[in-house]
């Protein structure tokens, strides 16, 4: 198996979408998903590096898988449901903790998925399935509703990360390159979010290439085990 | 998804041969070596047997095991663990908390007593640290809380190296190099025993279940998770493979690549460490231990043995290929490489690769079949020979062995469906295109080349004609009798010319041209064949052709002699022959003969006289009434007049002499002037055709290139001619005048004026006096000018003699001569401008430029 030479991780609620994205863009296709078990990953190929993508399990029992997959990730992404503001949420509260293990310049997007079944987004596409494929959250044909989630709330978010990372904004990309509205059934914005996020990540690798090898154990990093991490069974 | 067999269970040791009808006494834990297998029972005693394997034709293999001994080990107490140490001849015992070095064979303690004491769990490290190959690392959870504690172990004695504690206690551990994963009570992390530097993995909960802590390779370790995942993680502390997705109660697992083994109370399941799916479910009810020992994965209930026999992977890829698993297979393949020798997995992998290809081509996924084939270096000849009669029938090619696909051909394939024939047929077309300038056709390219032929003359594709025209390496017999039978005849022209058989495909072309056979590829096939005739170098091939050449048209037929490239024309064809050839032809005749003329102005007197007559012969026949003596000159008249004026070679005389009888003034007129007979041809154009302007042409033709006196000359005889008392038509007064109104400078002044009748005013001529008069003044200033110029320049010489004489100077003993240095001994000299004196002699040998003479320059 070929080493990769960067990793991407997606992170959010369940059923906000993350498999239907990462499907969206390597598949060209929207498809039914189950809700992820675990995780998955996939390799692709960005000019000479191969990048591996994760898909996390947002369900409340594999939170605890978060860290792990996080661990030395170039980039994470968030991602949300514009159309459930407790995504958006979730995400500060829940999954903002599990990137503690990411890389220390790991590059962060918020992404706010469906944006297809809101009313500013149905002008997105004309294309008007029966019916979406009904899983727990927005079981059952879906009416266009008001966008719930606005892009200035998935703004202040990135900005509130920075802080929470104690990042300077000089430093890091900026909110509106950071935030997107996708949608993984029309693919709006789905390969600008990808593809640009691969761009961001290719200088990371060179970088970390040109250091030598990726700090292999950094010492003064050292956390002495503790239980820290949420208690146990939940 | 279907199911894949990849493990068979076959039974190790029968309930029998242990525990029998003991119902309290059941297995504890096995460990296998070799051929040693070691069973330990909860009441303490250790067996001993001995596995045969016998290998069945299936690639599979049964097993018998026979006891070697039984020993107990003295105590009431299970029997936890036990652990081989092959290169020490020692098995670990651990049993009451404390592991014992037993001797493999003979089971008994050795002598030195040596043992650990304390331990709850073990584990052997598969990756060890040190490099001591007469030790074994062994690393313990130990009785005391929290704590691992980390062994040398020798043939006879034990060593604690390292003692760490732990956050939380310990419930398993496995070991590489520096490296513990551990399963505390909350959580999986990974320990580095050196450093003390520990790595969260992540949580769990082990009060719902036991743990599962697995070495499955180097620095990778497999850990149960929650939901029932099998997850991956490495020593430092990240995931590199996707989890593998188990029930909730899995109690145990193996790895034997590239699948994962897990245990349940019902089923023994088996993940694919590649693609992460569950690929083969055996039930097994009751199962109690799982383990791999160096590749061999045992499972065991509590009171018997079992082992799962991995069924070949190459049997696996196939039978992933039989069911058109594709995907799967291919992956399955490629995982192998680790596990087989790099030359054998390519054959291998290549064989995989052209197989998945064929199940694509067969389903019409030509896009991934191509890709495939390309991957997998497919010998082009396995696609061509699936098409019947596209192979030549000298290929020596016979499809590989055993085949890599099921289909015996097309036919067969397509189940006799016309369209998914064509669209077969459209990709071969252009998979053999595209490959065939490339390496993939080195060795073939003539039965590629031959089959795209017969492609492209089945579907009547316009590729048939380039792939002939350009480079290729079709086979003649094989092409030639497809291109028949498909009545490609104009294609089977160029077949025998690319061959060199040129004689063979014009007589094809011919035939075609002759209506014999029918073929309407090209609908200008005969100029096609002239022109072909044209550049072929073959002079019988042309000779062969040329009447039928002729006959079809003169005018283009005999563009096979007029139309050659010079050079060759020069060296092989002779025009005489080709003049005789053409009598029958006069058009092509006369054709011929302007080809000579003209373009290559061959000056033979024979040429010019022979086009001259042929024209001649036309004007004449032309012009059968006289009476309509048109004025119209026809372009025969034109051609001609053109000729006689512009040829110098032909035969003067002889053309007067047809042209005499014959009513042809202006011809006669030309032919005077060939012959000098200034006179008598402006006579002609004068009085008999009384065409004025054509008379004042035939002076300036006549007199191009001769010097002015020459053109006076001919003007003053035509005015002379005007003139003439004998004509004195009005309008020949008129032209006189125009003429030296026009023509002023063509005549000279003093000889017109004698001429002119004394009755014409000077206002009629006043353009020709002026023009008359300025001209002599001009001439007389012109004259005036150069003698006073030449005269000044005389002045300035005078002046400068003058100069010269006018001073005097003294010529003593003193001065030198400025070429030699020596003194004048005489009193001649030379004085140069500059005032430089020499010797005479001196002056004489000194072949210098007297008004620059350098004296001392050569010093
Ligand atoms: N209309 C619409 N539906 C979507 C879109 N993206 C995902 N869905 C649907 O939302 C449901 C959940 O999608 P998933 O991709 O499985 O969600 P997930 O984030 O991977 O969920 P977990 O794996 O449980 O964490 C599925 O029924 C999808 O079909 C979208 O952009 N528009
Ligand atoms: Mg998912």
């Amino acid at each position: 198996m070929r080493k990769p030479d960067g990793k991407i991780v997606l992170l959010g609620d369940m059923n906000v979408g993350k498999t239907s994205l990462l499907q969206r863009y390597m598949e060209r296709r929207f498809a039914d998903t189950v809700s992820t078990v675990g995780g998955a990953f996939y390799l692709k190929q960005w000019r000479s590096y191969n990048i591996s993508i994760w898909d996390t399990a947002g369900r409340e029992q594999f939170h605890g898988l978060g860290s792990m997959y996080c661990r030395g990730a170039a980039a994470v992404i968030l991602t949300y449901d514009v159309n459930h503001p407790q995504s958006l949420v979730e995400l500060e509260d829940r999954f903002l903790g599990l990137t503690d293990t990411a890389n220390t310049d790991c590059l962060f997007a918020i992404v706010g998925n469906k944006l297809d079944l809101s009313e500013e987004g149905a002008s997105e596409s004309l294309e008007k399935e029966g019916h979406s494929s009904g899983s727990v959250g927005d079981g059952c044909v879906s009416p266009k509703v008001p966008k719930q989630v606005k892009p200035e709330e998935a703004m202040a978010l990135y900005k509130k990360i920075l802080k929470y990372k104690m990042l300077d904004e000089k430093d890091v990309p900026a909110a509106e390159q950071m935030c997107f509205e996708t949608s993984a059934k029309t693919g709006h914005n789905v390969d600008l979010l990808f593809e640009s996020l691969f761009d961001m990540v290719v200088p990371m690798i060179l970088r970390q290439r040109a250091q030598g090898p990726p700090q292999t154990v950094d010492i003064s990093c050292y956390k002495p085990p503790s239980r820290t991490k949420s208690g146990c069974c939940a | 998804m279907m199911s894949t067999k990849a493990f068979i269970l076959v039974s190790a040791v029968e309930r029998e041969l242990l525990t029998g009808d003991r119902e309290r006494i059941s297995i504890e834990c096995v460990e296998c070596c070799g051929k040693n297998l070691y069973v330990g029972t909860t009441d303490g005693s250790i067996y001993h047997f001995l596995l045969e394997e016998k290998a069945l034709p299936a690639g599979t293999a049964t097993f018998t095991a026979t006891k070697q001994l039984h020993r107990h080990l003295g105590f009431k107490k299970p029997v936890n663990e036990l652990r081989a140490a092959s290169a020490l001849h020692r098995l670990l015992v651990l049993c009451d908390s404390s592991i014992t070095l037993v001797n493999m064979l003979n089971l008994e303690p050795v002598p030195s007593g040596a043992r650990i004491k304390g331990a709850v769990a073990l584990a052997l490290n598969e990756n060890p640290v040190s490099r001591d190959p007469f030790c074994v690392e062994v690393c313990i959870i130990s009785v005391k809380r929290r704590t691992i504690q980390v062994f040398l172990v020798y043939e006879d004695r034990v060593q604690i190296i390292r003692e760490v504690s732990t956050p939380e206690q310990p419930l398993a551990v496995a070991v590489d190099g520096h490296f513990l994963c551990l399963a505390l009570t909350t959580q999986y992390i990974i320990l580095n025993y050196n450093t003390g530097i520990a790595q969260d993995l992540f949580p769990y909960c082990s009060e719902e279940k036991r743990p599962i802590v697995k070495r499955i390779g180097k620095q990778e370790f497999l850990l149960a998770g929650p939901g029932g995942l099998g997850m991956f993680a490495t020593v430092a502390g990240i995931s590199q493979r996707a989890p593998v997705h188990w029930s909730e109660n899995v109690t145990g697992a193996a790895v034997c690549f590239p699948y994962v083994i897990a245990l349940d109370d019902e089923f023994i399941t088996v993940h694919s460490m590649l693609d992460q799916q569950l690929k083969q479910t055996l039930p097994f009810k009751e199962g109690h231990i799982l383990q791999d020992f160096e590749g061999r994965v045992i499972v065991a209930t509590s009171k018997a043995v079992y082992i799962l026999v991995p069924l070949p992977l190459e049997k696996q890829i196939q039978d992933l290929l039989a069911s058109h698993r594709v995907e799967e297979a291919l992956v399955l393949a490629k995982g192998a490489r680790r596990n087989i020798p790099k030359e054998k997995f390519q054959v291998m992998y290549r064989r995989v690769l052209q197989q998945a290809g064929f199940i694509q081509f067969a389903q019409l996924q030509f896009l991934e079949a191509k890709e495939l084939f390309r991957s997998g270096q497919l010998d082009v000849r396995e696609l061509i020979s699936l098409y019947p009669f596209l192979l030549p029938t000298s290929s020596s090619f016979t499809r590989s062995h055993p085949p890599l696909h099921e289909y015996a051909d097309l036919n067969q394939l397509t189940q006799g469906d016309q369209e998914k024939m064509a669209k077969c047929k459209r990709f071969l077309m252009s998979y053999l295109n595209e490959v065939r300038s490339t390496e993939v056709a080195n060795g073939y390219k003539e039965d590629i080349d031959t089959a795209l032929l017969k492609l492209y003359a089945e579907a009547d594709h316009d590729s048939l004609l380039d792939l002939l025209v350009t480079e290729n390496s079709c086979l003649l017999t094989d092409s030639a009798a497809w291109l028949e039978k498909h009545k490609k005849y104009f294609a089977l022209g160029l077949l025998y010319h690319y061959n060199n058989q040129d004689a063979a495909a014009v007589q094809l072309w011919v035939n075609i041209v002759n209506g014999d056979i029918h073929d309407s590829t090209r609908s200008d096939l005969y100029e096609y064949v002239i022109d072909f005739l044209t550049y072929s170098s073959d002079q019988e091939l042309v000779w062969k052709y040329a009447d039928w050449a002729l006959q079809k048209s003169e005018e283009v037929g005999v563009q096979v002699f007029t139309k050659r490239h010079l050079e060759e024309e020069q060296n092989s064809f002779n025009p005489d022959d080709i003049l005789t050839c053409l009598k029958k032809y006069p058009d092509a005749l006369v054709k011929y003969l302007e080809h000579l003329v003209m373009d290559r102005k061959l000056q033979r007197e024979e040429y010019h006289t022979h086009l001259a007559v042929l024209y001649l012969d036309k004007v004449l026949q032309q012009r059968p009434s006289a009476d309509s003596m048109g004025t119209e000159v026809t372009e025969a008249q034109a051609k001609l007049r053109h000729l006689l004026q512009k040829s110098d070679v032909y035969r003067v005389r002889f053309l007067m002499e047809k042209v005499q009888g014959a009513s042809l003034p202006m011809e006669r007129a030309i032919l005077h002037g060939k012959l000098e007979e200034h006179e008598k041809a402006l006579r002609i154009l004068v009085h008999e055709l009384r065409d004025i302007p054509a008379a004042e042409d035939y002076c300036l033709w006549r007199s191009e290139g001769r010097d002015p006196a020459y053109r006076q000359q001919l003007f003053h005889t035509l005015l002379t001619l005007y003139l003439s008392p004998s004509s004195s038509a009005p309008e020949l007064a008129v032209a006189a005048v125009d003429l030296l109104n026009h023509h002023a400078a063509e005549f000279d002044a003093a000889q017109v004026l004698p001429l002119l009748p004394g009755s014409w005013s000077v206002q009629l001529l006043c353009p020709f006096l002026t023009g008359a008069m300025r001209d002599s003044v001009h001439t007389r200033r012109t004259a005036q000018v150069a003698l006073g110029l030449a005269k000044s320049e005389n002045l300035i010489y005078k002046y400068d003699k003058m100069r010269l004489k006018g001073s005097s100077f003294r010529l003593s003993d003193k001065n030198l001569c400025q070429t030699c240095q020596n003194p004048f001994c005489e009193p001649v000299f030379v004085r140069y401008p500059n005032g430089g004196l020499v010797h005479t002699h001196c002056a004489a040998s000194r072949h210098m430029d007297p008004s620059s003479p350098r004296p001392g320059a050569r010093t």
